[in-house]
């Protein structure tokens, strides 16, 4: 019986050759959507599993409002692990993180290769996270000072070889260290919140030990099998009191946390879970570039739209064909077939087409996965799926998903009366059909709101790029690495700013844009700080052509000049911080602050000289915060304001110089626009994203139209001609077939319009500095649905108002 | 055979109701061959309807071969049907995706027949038709005749014991009308009951008894034989 039921399937199929390909397709474009989405979000939610304790490892996490600033930090104080472990059973290990000293030049062959994947750890991190070795023992790597443990492809690459223990690496930070290999570990899985390449022994970090003041490590502890770590956190509590609250009594004028938080002050530490890290952690520093959660929920909900699209999609046909099968389901009837055989019947071949469906769709996958790879920035492959654990999900698909979409076309087919279909000359009609309408409605509303989505999107990414920034990003170079120069610094800024084409030159360590310095400290009006008064901003190091190079303008007062020689303790402060301390002419005023010189704090102050105007210096999903700078030459990197069309030879120029003056030295520069564009990576990757979605959806939902419209054309056929004879014009007949569309496109407008408001409203909530969402992105994506679909329907309304009435109405 | 009291059928819908039938009675006798006439709206083909077990009447009797089935639900409906009677269209009404072996297997499998079963009624059947040299031919390869002769070959393969014709040569030149009602009498004369709608007076008098129909009512009965 099975076997009629798929011969009878795929004639049917054969026969409606056009028909059936527009179905497949639609299927096969949902079904691939659908898995592209899901092999993205098992990817996503598979971060950091590959440890054999990953249910147990939680990082350190601080919540800190205290002067004006508002931290959320993935870091915690230097000596706060090992406390742990030692004062609480339920902790079993803990393993600390440094990476706060930023890339390392690394020596390969006769030159610096500057490597960005690097860190210091614990001797303890093998006992916490699974990284397998390849050569060498890990239970003891990094014992000692002076060690490092490579991963696979490094020692390769340095060495050609893992056969590498014993072997030196020298690093130059300001002074040449060699460290030992001592271990070679397997590559760090890419799903996996942290990928270095070179782990340090946390021996070699130049800090000042012992301070729960400074929160610079990221901080993992592994809790023992059956402890609840809500429970657990519980204890930072008395921590607090015990450890840090003793400490901060030194510096400044604390009684007691309950004082504290009355000030409007807070101070948390919290455990995150390993596994929430990648999709959850949104903090400061993070040792990658994490995911979000929001975007696994928002892909999951698109992939099921879609693929409920593509099941509408056939849905829709299939009931829409259903009185060019009516006289075969008579004849069925007649000859004694009950209705549930009818049902099998058709819900083998619904069964059978999405099988064929989703053998395309894997097709599609395999061609489009490497494109898929570029948008969103994953290494996903096709190899991914036969894993055993995918069999099960990859048989059921097609079976389920024809079964959803066969399912209401097979009852309604099943149902047809055998006597009014018997007569002779079935003619069922293109029948409205509500359900239908309901369906065709349900699929433009999610093409509407995909349009309005991803305007929006590009609208915001268009919004960050042109608002005004405080500091002109434009035709600035900025080349890193600048205090490998030593003492030909300053020669090598000189020469550059002599070439042609630059303007002005200034040594920025700090820069407003990601990857660059920053650092920040405590400030009170008064000599004596406590947590009232005192207010936490950014301290930058900067140089005399630093405002004018970066286009950072002067509210009051003036910049740093050498006519003064008191400005080395000067201080400008910017709008926000100006504000915050709650001076009206902050000019003159004084600045305490405790500085570090030479392994002591001391207590000094410095005299505000200017006021900048405001600038952004994180993302715009931040405000800005309060910023001071100070006068002193930050050289990790320098900045060249430059004015040329041949770009090409000023840098040919300039990296010769280099080369000159650091030999050996890796040469890196980065134009200061493109830096900026990285920080919205994402929020790029999402429109592009946004964008692809959207026009599936539309192709879909057109290929939907497009059966739907050819169909009710052949059925009218006979009306057409009726009309015609009658005296309509082609303009008549057409706008006749194409009304009824359009007014169900209108009405997916109408439920669209408020989604969608509310979707983006939410998603631009992240932003401090945002766009408002004007009326006119909805008038525009309405039109845009509303055209498409008349273009989809009028192909076949045209085709149909040009046919010739004498053929249609002679073959009754 | 069949025992018709008081059949009514009406049709309704929004606004205009219809009686088709109007508390007709009409008996059968097992072997006979009936002939029912009467102009367009008389009511004829849902009088057959219902005979063939297709659809129900609003109200009266209908025995079966003893057994009344009246107020049968649909499945009831379909398992008699299947098992009892055969149906010759005038349009001949094949499946165009079945060749013709599969259209005259239909019924088989339908009614629960293994594969070699069928294979061999099906063969038999089609030859007795003379059709079996095109059995893996589609029907719209086949002339009208020959259509037709594979939908009677159809109505007869499961051996029913009723046959109901409608219209069965309307779509026919008459040569090949000829030849199909030649087929319907040799059935008869093996046992089957046929019950034939026509407008054709010719085809009339190959039957053994006429009643002849006026708004859903039998006026008048002829007795050929």
């Amino acid at each position: 019986m099975l076997k009629n039921y798929f011969k009878i399937a795929f004639r049917n199929l054969w026969k409606h050759k056009g028909f059936s390909a527009i179905n497949i397709m639609g299927l096969a474009s949902g079904l691939a959507c659908f898995i592209l989405i899901a092999l993205y979000v098992a990817d996503e939610l598979s971060y950091d599993k590959y440890n054999e304790k990953a249910n147990r490892i939680y990082r350190i996490d601080a919540d800190i409002v205290f002067g004006g600033n508002n931290l959320h930090l993935a870091v915690s104080p230097d000596p706060m692990g090992a406390m742990l472990k030692k004062d609480y059973p339920q902790v079993e290990e803990y393993v600390r993180f440094y990476a706060s000293s930023g890339n390392k030049l690394i020596k390969k062959g006769n030159e610096y290769i500057t490597e960005t994947n690097v860190a210091h750890a614990d001797s303890t991190l093998f006992n916490v996270f699974t990284l397998p070795a390849v050569a060498g023992d890990t239970k003891t790597a990094l014992n000692e000072p002076n060690t490092v443990v490579v991963t696979e492809s490094t020692a390769k690459k340095y060495f050609g070889t893992t056969d590498v223990i014993g072997k030196n690496i020298e690093t130059n930070d300001h002074t040449k260290t060699l460290y030992k290999i001592t271990a070679v570990i397997k590559d760090i899985p890419k799903a996996s919140h942290f990928n270095f390449d070179f782990i340090f022994s946390m021996d070699n970090v130049d800090y000042q030990w012992g301070t729960y003041l400074s929160n610079n490590f990221q901080t993992y502890i592994v809790l023992k099998p059956g402890t609840n770590y809500k429970e657990f956190e519980k204890n930072f509590d008395q921590i607090i009191n015990k450890y840090i609250l003793a400490e901060a009594k030194q510096f400044m004028q604390i009684n007691s946390m309950d004082d504290f938080r009355k000030a409007g002050n807070k101070l948390d530490y919290s455990l995150m879970p390993l596994t929430d890290i990648h999709l959850k952690s949104d903090r400061y520093p993070e040792l990658g570039v994490n995911g979000n959660i929001q975007n696994v929920y928002i892909f999951s909900v698109i992939a099921l739209f879609v693929l409920l699209l593509a099941c509408v999609n056939f849905m829709n046909l299939s009931t829409a064909r259903s009185s060019g099968r009516a006289k075969e389901i008579g004849i069925r009837k007649v000859m004694g077939s009950e209705k549930n055989a009818l049902v099998r019947q058709f819900l083998s071949e619904s069964i059978l087409t999405t099988i064929i469906s989703t053998l395309i769709a894997f097709g599609l996958v395999a061609l489009c996965i490497s494109w898929f790879n570029q948008v969103s920035g994953k290494e996903l492959s096709m190899v991914s799926l036969l894993q055993l654990k995918y069999l099960p999900f990859l048989i059921l698909l097609p079976v389920i998903v024809g079964l959803l979409a066969g399912i209401y076309p097979a009852f309604f087919l099943s149902s047809f009366n055998p006597i009014t279909v018997l007569k002779g000359k079935v003619n069922a009609g293109f029948r409205k059909s509500t359900l239908r309408n309901v369906l065709v409605v349900c699929q433009f509303t999610i093409s509407i709101v995909l349009i309005i989505g991803t305007i929006v999107v590009y609208r915001q990414l268009n919004y960050i790029q042109s608002k005004r920034l405080g500091f002109n990003k434009d035709q600035v170079l900025i080349i890193n690495g600048t205090n490998a120069l030593g003492n030909n610094a300053i020669p090598f800024k000189e020469e550059i700013k002599k070439m042609a084409g630059v303007k002005s030159g200034t040594f920025a360590g700090f820069i407003p844009i990601s990857g660059y310095a920053r650092n920040d400290n405590s400030f009170s009006k008064e000599a004596v700080m406590d947590s009232k008064n005192s207010l936490n901003m950014q301290v930058w190091a900067i140089d005399y052509d630093y405002l004018s190079t970066m286009g950072m303008e002067i509210k009051t007062g003036r910049n740093f000049s050498k006519e003064f020689g008191t400005d080395s303790n000067a201080t400008i402060i910017n709008e926000t911080a100006a504000k915050l301390l709650g001076f009206d002419n902050p000019i003159g005023k004084k600045l305490y602050t405790f500085f570090q010189n030479a392994g002591t704090q001391k207590l000094i102050y410095r005299e505000i000289i200017g006021v900048v105007k405001d600038f952004h210096f994180e993302s715009m999903k931040q405000t800005i915060g309060p910023l001071s700078f100070r006068l002193e030459d930050s050289r990790w990197a320098t900045a060249f304001k430059i004015s040329t069309t041949n770009i090409k030879d000023l840098i040919r120029n300039v990296e010769s110089k280099w080369k000159a003056m650091a030999p050996g030295m890796p040469f890196s520069y980065q134009f200061m626009d493109e830096g900026f564009d990285n920080m919205y990576k994402v929020e790029q990757r999402t429109g592009k994203l946004g964008l692809s979605l959207a026009i599936i959806a539309i192709l879909i939902a057109c290929l939907g139209l497009f059966g739907l419209a050819t169909y009710m054309a052949e059925q009218r056929t006979k009306e057409i001609g009726v009309r015609k004879v009658l005296g309509a014009t082609i303009t008549n007949v057409v706008s006749m077939l194409s009304k009824d569309f359009l007014k169900l496109v209108i009405i997916s407008a109408v439920f669209a319009f408020p989604l969608a408001w509310w979707a983006m409203d939410k998603w631009l909530q992240d932003f401090a500095f945002r766009i408002n969402i004007g009326w006119w992105v909805f008038i525009v994506a309405g039109v845009i649905a509303l055209l498409i679909a008349l273009i989809t329907v009028s192909f076949q309304a045209i085709k149909a108002a040009l046919a010739n009435p004498v053929k249609s109405l002679r073959t009754e | 055979m069949i025992n018709i009291t008081s059949l009514e059928k009406y049709y309704r819908t929004e606004e205009v109701e219809t009686v088709a039938l109007n508390k007709l009675s009409l008996n059968v006798k097992e072997g006979e061959f009936l002939a029912i006439m009467g102009p367009s709206g008389c009511g004829k083909s849902t009088l057959l309807n219902i005979l063939g077990l297709l659809d129900d009447p609003d109200g009266g009797s209908y025995v079966f071969n003893g057994t009344e089935v009246a107020k049968y639900n649909e499945r009831k409906r379909a398992d008699l049907r299947k098992r009892n009677i055969g149906f010759v269209f005038q349009s001949f009404n094949l499946i165009d995706e079945l060749t013709v072996f599969e259209n005259v297997e239909l019924p088989l499998i339908y009614t629960g027949i293994k594969a070699p079963e069928r294979k061999k009624r099906v063969e038999e059947v089609l030859d007795k038709m003379q059709i079996m040299h095109r059995r893996n031919h589609y029907p719209q390869q086949l002339s009208g005749g020959q259509q037709q002769r594979v939908a009677v070959a159809r109505a007869v393969v499961n051996n029913p014991k009723l046959i109901l014709a409608d219209e069965p040569t309307g779509n026919l030149d008459s040569s090949n009308g000829n030849d199909v009602m030649q087929l319907l009498t040799d059935l008869n004369e093996q046992g089957t009951t046929i019950i034939m709608v026509t407008h054709s007076e010719h085809d009339a008098k190959y039957s053994h008894r006429i009643v002849r129909m006026l708004d859903g009512q039998t006026v008048t009965e002829n007795i050929l034989v």
